[in-house]
């Protein structure tokens, strides 16, 4: 019984390795632009698909991964100059609703492109799994737990230790004021949908190995994406990582013990206690006066 | 304090400038000019128009009809960052912070936009590597920048508390950042919007030390501002509006003696 158990915690940990990462896509769009982006799971599946598909194509598998992130950001970047900045003057329900659509058209074109079977992609290392107390992880899952390092290290960083960061977390704060300083708003929400779908796109490609790539796959990884953004804290980056593993844990968890059916109501009940309990949700910041 | 003898050449000019909000006219028909190295109060009753001038001219609302230039540099029309770009800054009635940098971070970020200019925000890898790494230009640059924040901090006479949070500022404390932050750009035009407001006598003292420092190196310093006695005190001109035209313009003294100034405002304000 502790045995599995403490498999389906490690299980949980890679799953929500994932789920951090398409959460801090989720985090970066809100805390720049204020805009809650339905559509960030499909940068996912986009870099997941397109690593799949080049190297089935005979890519190597790290130049297929590379070309993949980049290609999430340059969708990420069509998204926000096509759909976005034109209606950036729309009310917040209106550009939700605008991403819904995003998310919807992403996944359409996906299936056009890509039809509706798997694609495969080989993991990054071969190997046996890697035993831990007992439990077992495959390979793949050092290089998802590495790129949630340096992801996080790198925004870390880039938040803290450069001006840029400094004016991004600035315009953050108060986006009219900032922009009385010269700092570029409009700059900044471009920068974030394109690093948003890099970072997607990464989740994606870490990902494929493990559970192959599917057209639809980023509806899924989308929904967990945001239920570990708002359970950590929509204007947190480390919430989010800390949303991710608990989602990834919790579901793993639960669907282990009980059954994989209870995985995503599981997750979802925790949402709603969190936001009960503290709407701010784990590591986010309560209300203040702008 | 008195004009200048030779009156420089005109640094911001107002022109004819409209606002309306529906049937309120807020603004009506303004026209002035602010000039290098001088201070220019901006006086009037609540409601008058005053804080919309500002928004006006700072980018931050279109005007209705009417132009703003900045050295010929026509203003009107432009995003609130490109007027900021080209030298005007402002405060606001209420001080508005950068929740989640400190007191230094918000003056650094302010020197760091003026000194990238146009180009701003500067790479991010290009910092990372260098300040990762450590090259000694840049993190001779990063010092230097940081020194100058510091400076600014002590002349604002808030260098103590530079490492705190700003959501732990008082009041008081929040108006002497905002002056400094705003100081920090270097700015041609620096619009104050009753900068005076809510202070102790220790911090109305420290702020008009700061806009004489401001005058001193040149910025042209648009005041708004209640306290009558302290903006008659400071300005070298003044100009008044009362339900959004202007009145009156002159030095304060012509102005303090306007029998139209004192019906509409002054009077009420000195009793």
């Amino acid at each position: 019984m502790i045995a599995s158990l403490w498999q389906y915690v490690l299980s949980g940990v890679v799953d929500g390795a994932i789920f951090a990462l398409v959460a801090a896509g989720f985090v970066l769009i809100y805390q720049v632009t204020g805009l809650i982006n339905f559509a960030q799971g499909e940068f996912a599946m986009i870099g997941a698909m397109t690593a799949a598909s080049l190297a089935t194509a005979g890519m190597p598998t790290p130049a297929a991964a590379g070309l993949a992130v980049l290609a999430a950001a340059v969708v990420g970047a069509i998204c926000y100059l096509l759909a976005i900045r034109p209606a950036r003057a729309a009310t917040g329900v209106t550009l939700i609703f605008i991403t819904l659509g995003l998310d919807v058209a992403l996944r359409g074109l996906a299936l056009f492109v890509w039809g509706t079977n798997p694609l495969s992609l080989n993991a990054f290392s071969s190997g046996n799994a890697i035993q831990i107390f007992g439990g077992a992880l495959p390979p793949q899952a050092l290089w998802v737990l590495g790129s949630d390092v340096v992801v996080f290290v790198a925004l870390y960083l880039f938040f803290r230790h450069t001006y840029a960061g400094t004016a991004v977390r600035a315009a953050v704060a108060n986006p009219p004021i900032a922009s009385t300083f010269g700092i570029p708003l409009r700059t900044f929400a471009f920068w974030s949908f394109v690093v948003a779908a890099a970072i997607g796109g990464i989740g994606g490609v870490m990902i494929a190995p493990i559970t192959s790539a599917t057209y639809d796959m980023g509806l899924t990884l989308g929904l967990a994406g945001f239920v570990a953004a708002v359970l950590g804290g929509l204007d947190s980056l480390p919430g989010a990582l800390l949303g991710g593993f608990v989602l990834g844990i919790v579901e793993h968890v639960a669907g282990g013990l009980w059954s994989t059916g209870w995985e995503q109501g599981v997750g979802f009940l925790i949402l709603v206690l969190v936001l009960v309990l503290r709407p701010q949700g784990l590591l986010g910041r309560a209300a203040r006066r702008a | 304090m008195t004009a200048p003898a030779t009156a420089p050449a005109a640094t911001l000019e107002v022109r004819s400038v409209t606002k309306r909000f529906g049937g309120v006219v807020a603004v009506d028909d303004v026209t002035f000019s602010a000039r290098t190295g001088e201070v220019l109060g901006v006086m009037g009753p609540n409601g008058a128009g005053k804080t919309t001038l500002f928004n006006v001219i700072s980018g931050v609302q279109r005007p209705t009809s009417g132009d703003v230039s900045l050295r010929g540099l026509p203003l009107t029309g432009r995003l609130v960052e490109d007027v900021a770009s080209c030298g005007v800054t402002r405060t606001f009635q209420t001080p508005v912070m950068f929740w989640g940098l400190t007191v230094r971070e918000s003056v650094e970020v302010a020197l760091a936009a003026r000194e990238f200019g146009g180009t701003y925000p500067p790479s991010p890898l290009r910092e990372l590597v260098p300040s990762g790494l450590g090259t000694s230009g840049r993190l001779r640059a990063r010092a230097e920048l940081r020194e100058r924040a510091d400076a600014i901090l002590t002349r604002a006479g808030i260098a103590p508390m530079a490492d705190r949070a700003t959501e732990s500022l008082a009041f008081g404390e929040e108006r002497l950042l905002e002056l400094a932050r705003a100081l920090a750009v270097d700015p041609t035009v620096l619009l104050l919007d009753e900068p005076l407001s809510g202070l102790n006598p220790d911090e109305i003292e420290a702020v008009i030390a700061s806009i004489r420092a401001a005058r001193a190196s040149g910025v042209a310093v648009l005041l708004v501002e209640h306290a009558v006695g302290e903006l008659l005190a400071v300005a070298d001109r003044v100009v008044v509006l009362d339900h959004g035209r202007m009145i009156a313009q002159g030095s304060p003294t012509q102005v303090a003696a306007d029998p139209v100034v004192i019906d509409a405002y002054i009077g009420d304000e000195l009793e």
